[in-house]
């Protein structure tokens, strides 16, 4: 078989370039490609930074055969169609955030494998650009942002060399005009930042498929809540309009669970949405920054009253939001899964009781089969109740004076954990105690479920930081048709509402945390870099459309349709564009040198006297007529005239033509006062 | 002038000394002496047009005087041969072969008289001369001396007896200029002292042929700032604006001429003033084939072009 001959060597140009170019856009190449690392598989990341080291080791010996191979037009796609294979059966799909962005990566390397012209260096300073953005898709926090700084750098060094590269080597110059490049483009960007036109809702859904679920999860097994207890993490940060609720109000509903299969609680499968809620008092109003947690469900403080909208707006109850429902379990839900940090404003009014229009149903009533003592023993306790509430008093003071422990790390549990919980550990952590609670509700007849959520709070400055460490599980129980509050966890150890988690368990387990509080200074720095990236979140990432208009309302601008800046930005870049077709002795002007600069300004002397010049006069003509012309300074301006045509024309470095031009400028001066005289006379 | 340029001796004539020597044959016609001067010291021939017996010849011959360069000159006749400008190759009957019998053209400055008065035939002979320097005769090739410049003069079209000059020829001319009839005082002082041609004849050679050689070197090392450059290119895209404009030939010959201008000004660098001084004398026979129209049009285009 006979193979088309392929001159591999005819198509490679080459490689030949400036060495202080090439070094500066690996560079920069490597600053963009590091924070990717973090997000990429092991194999695109080491791939891509060996192309680059490749090509850079090539530089010694650029005219070598083999690198004129390797780095040739076909050998570069081959490479590419490789990758974007390797890529494909890597992930699994193509089309998606992550593959395009490691199939980015590793172009961005086979461009910089490819490079040979100064065309080339000017599309890798764009693609870099573009490459260093993409990681805000994984991470918006500051040390991401702080991250991208060194490239910022990186593309400021490269713009600086890549304009000059022959005069790459005076080091102080190329700083300032670094520097200059980079202040030049910092009020450009804070300009942009806030008045560039901000799209209501991303422009594309992220697909979930980079973080892992935090928090709590959609069903709870007993020893879930401990271990999401020893995190530290932020859950959401809270701004309350007005005082903040008392610590014992601080329930944060998240969800409901219905089901029990003898060992794990789950929702029911069907959500009905509520209506308007009963109107209670003492409504409280506040701003949940939410960190994603990739879940439906939103946190309210018990019990919400409004229904949040992506916008920050509030929807008050009876109105469908097209962002959330309230269900009538109490829980707020979003219809997509929260990607993103989520920023909404919440009312709820602030209760133990919780009407519900809805009669509690057969799920909140059924008791699985694998607890044969505790049903006894709920069914002996109710026989010495006078009534429900009665009996709910006595098995929360069971749970209070029996040997019962409050403890992250409770024995393991067999095939009857809920038997085996109440009478032989006697051990655990709320998970345990409100699913016991419940089931001795519902063992009794007693309609019960358990809600998850956090309890409590953590005030820093003037917004409040909820942690996983927070996370918490309470019962809720049908009694005098309303759902009321139970928190078991408070009779076995009472000080978890005022003092938190760590307050609360005994000492063995508070090691497992990672900042002990007797530290306090780690803590406060703890809570000082929280207070950093709370208004980081507040101020930068959630810079919205609504945030947007607000401001522009406070400076009092004229808040704008989308169509109407659309227009604006047109008709503004149609204007620049006429302008810089139609004056380019304008623009000439603009980019004089000091000489020049000089030069218009003596011509303008000369005009104020009467003496123009024509556009197509020469400047030594011009002088000449001038000198005739004037009765007096001829002479002067004469030697002026002369300086300044030898700084404007005659070959010398730049500076001792600065200098030339400035004193001209200043003999100049001078002359005005000197020429002032006749003419005023 | 803002410095003057390093001359190669310092005991060395300077450009204005020729210049001077020139204004005591040809009395009030400084610019085109000065414009002659660079044209040469550019490496290029200079056409001059005028109506008979306004100093045509006497300029061309006090040049070959001044530069101390060998001249010869060749009365173009309508009936004048291509072999009586380059040469012939005749039988030699002592020898029994044939020797070539150098023309005119080999010399270092040959004055072409009244070129337009002879066909196109014997004129295209001067073509390969003249931009080759170099000519072929009976299939051999002879190198011309070093420099080799063609001084030409014509009458103006409008005169009897006349071939015009084909535009190919004329882009050859590096500089076109017209004397014109002298100024009144300058013309009853001609009156007074009589013919010029012992005038001529009595001038002194002012260089060497060394030092004529450096000079056309030091053309190259005068400097013409990027916004000169720029200027003259404005220029020459503006005579294209209507119809046939100036070939790139023209324009490179155009940066020359400027160089050589600023030079025999004395100046290390170029002024704008340099090259729209020498424009209209490079662009005028080009754009219209003859040099007193070719002004207006020049000066037309560089009334047009703004100027740094």
């Amino acid at each position: 078989m006979n193979w088309p001959k392929l001159d591999l060597r005819g198509t490679g140009a080459p490689l030949i370039m400036e060495s202080t170019s090439l070094l500066a856009l690996a560079a920069l190449l490597v600053l963009v490609q590091l924070p990717h690392v973090l997000y990429l598989p092991i194999w695109i990341s080491a791939f891509g930074i060996a192309l680059i080291g490749l090509r850079v080791y090539a530089r010694q010996t650029p005219n070598h055969v083999r690198w004129r191979y390797i780095f040739s037009t076909p050998a570069i796609t081959v490479i590419a169609v490789v990758g974007a294979l390797l890529i494909r059966a890597h992930y699994g799909y193509f089309l998606g955030r992550d593959p395009s962005v490691a199939f980015l990566f590793i172009l961005v390397s086979l461009k910089f494998a490819e490079y040979r012209r100064s065309a080339d260096a000017t599309l890798l300073l764009g693609l870099s650009c573009i490459l260093l953005l993409t990681q805000y898709f994984y991470s918006q926090s500051i040390l991401s942002a702080l991250v991208t700084i060194p490239a910022v750098f990186a593309l400021g060094h490269a713009l600086a060399v890549l304009r000059d590269p022959s005069h790459a080597s005076a080091k102080r110059p190329q700083l300032k005009l670094i520097g200059t490049l980079l202040l030049q483009g910092l009020p450009i960007a804070l300009l942009l930042f806030v008045l560039f036109p901000r799209l209501p809702g991303p422009l594309w859904t992220l697909p979930d498929d980079s973080m892992g679920k935090t928090g709590l999860s959609d069903s709870m097994r007993p020893g879930d809540i401990g271990n999401l207890s020893l995190s530290d993490e932020v859950a959401f940060r809270v701004e309350f309009n007005g005082a903040p609720p008392a610590a014992e109000d601080r329930y944060w509903r998240g969800p409901v669970f219905a089901r029990f299969d003898g060992y794990t609680w789950s929702p029911e499968p069907k959500t009905v949405e509520a209506y308007p809620a009963a109107s209670i008092p003492s409504e409280v109003e506040y701003s949940v920054m939410l960190q994603p947690h990739k879940q439906n469900w939103l946190f309210a403080l018990d019990q919400a009253v409004s229904i949040p909208n992506v916008d920050g707006s509030i929807t008050p109850l009876g109105n469908t939001s097209v962002f959330a429902t309230l269900t009538t379990s109490g829980q707020l839900l979003t219809r997509e899964p929260v990607t993103r940090v989520l920023h909404y404003t919440q009312r709820s009014a602030v209760s133990s009781r919780f009407q519900s229009p809805l009669k509690p149903s057969n799920t909140e009533l059924q008791v699985p089969d694998n607890m044969p003592r505790t049903r006894a023993l709920a069914k002996e306790l109710r026989a010495k109740s006078s009534s429900d509430s009665d009996y709910a008093r006595r098995v929360l003071a069971r749970f209070n004076q029996m040997n019962y422990r409050y403890t992250l790390q409770p024995e393991l549990l067999g095939d009857r954990p809920v038997d085996e919980f109440m009478f032989d550990s006697l051990q655990g952590f709320c998970e345990h105690y409100s699913s016991a609670f419940t089931l001795m509700m519902r063992a009794a007849g007693i309609p019960a479920r358990v809600v998850t959520g956090y309890l409590g709070g953590e005030m820093n400055e003037d917004y409040m930081i909820v942690r996983q460490s927070d996370a918490h599980a309470w019962t809720e129980v049908y009694l005098d048709s309303a759902w009321q509050r139970f928190d078991p966890t408070t009779a076995v150890a009472p000080s978890r509402v005022e003092n938190g988690v760590r307050g609360a368990l005994p000492e063995g387990d508070v090691s497992g945390f990672r900042h002990s509080a007797s530290f306090a200074w780690t803590r406060n720095i703890g809570l000082a870099w929280d207070s950093i990236n709370h208004n980081w979140q507040r101020m930068i990432v959630n810079y919205n459309n609504r945030s947007q208009e607000e401001l522009f309302e406070k400076m009092g601008l004229p808040s704008l349709a989308l169509w109407q800046i659309t227009a604006l930005i047109l008709v503004i870049a149609g204007l620049w564009c006429l302008w810089m077709l139609k004056s380019p002795l304008q623009r000439q002007k603009r980019a004089a040198s000091p000489a020049d600069k000089v030069w218009l300004q003596m011509e303008k002397q000369l005009r104020s006297k009467g003496i123009v010049r024509d556009h197509s006069e020469t400047p030594q003509a011009f002088i000449n007529r001038a000198c005739q012309l004037l009765t007096d300074g001829g002479e002067e301006l004469r030697c002026i005239g002369r300086t300044l045509l030898s700084a404007r024309f005659a070959a010398m470095p730049d500076e001792s033509a600065a200098m030339k031009a400035r004193e001209a400028g200043e003999q100049l001066k001078r002359l005005r006062l000197e020429f002032a005289k006749p003419a005023i006379n | 002038m803002s410095s003057v340029a390093p001359l190669p001796q310092a005991t060395s004539p300077s450009a204005a000394q020729v210049l001077d020597a020139l204004d005591t044959v040809l009395l009030g016609k400084r610019e085109q002496s000065t414009l002659a001067l660079a044209c040469i010291l550019a490496r290029g021939h200079l056409l001059i047009e005028d109506v008979p017996g306004v100093g045509k010849t006497t300029l061309a011959r006090a040049f070959g005087q001044l530069l101390g360069l060998p001249w010869t000159r060749v009365q173009f006749t309508n009936d004048l041969l291509p072999a009586d400008v380059v040469g012939v190759s005749i039988f030699d009957s002592k020898s029994q072969e044939f020797r070539f019998q150098p023309g005119p053209v080999f010399t270092s400055l040959l004055l072409a008289d009244e070129i337009n008065r002879a066909p196109a035939k014997a004129q295209s002979a001067l073509l390969e001369a003249m931009e080759e320097r170099q000519v072929t005769v009976d299939g051999v090739t002879r190198e011309l001396p070093n420099p080799f410049f063609v001084i030409a003069t014509q009458n103006p079209g409008e005169q009897r007896g006349v071939f015009g000059l084909p535009e190919s020829q004329l882009d050859r001319f590096l500089v076109g200029i017209s004397l014109g009839y002298p100024a009144l005082e300058q013309e009853r002082e001609l009156l007074a002292k009589g013919d010029t041609r012992s005038a001529v004849d009595g001038l002194q050679p002012l260089l060497d042929h060394s030092t004529l050689l450096t000079w056309m070197n030091a053309i190259d090392d005068v400097h013409m700032a990027d916004s000169v450059l720029q200027y003259l290119h404005e220029l020459i895209i503006a005579s294209r604006i209507d119809g046939n404009g100036l070939s790139p030939r023209a324009a490179l010959g155009l940066v020359r001429a400027s160089r050589a201008y600023a030079f025999v000004n004395e100046q290390d660098h170029v002024l704008p003033d340099d090259v729209k001084a020498v424009f209209s004398s490079v662009a005028g026979h080009r754009l219209t084939g003859s040099v007193r129209a070719g002004t207006t049009a020049a000066n037309r285009i560089t009334d047009s072009v703004t100027a740094p």
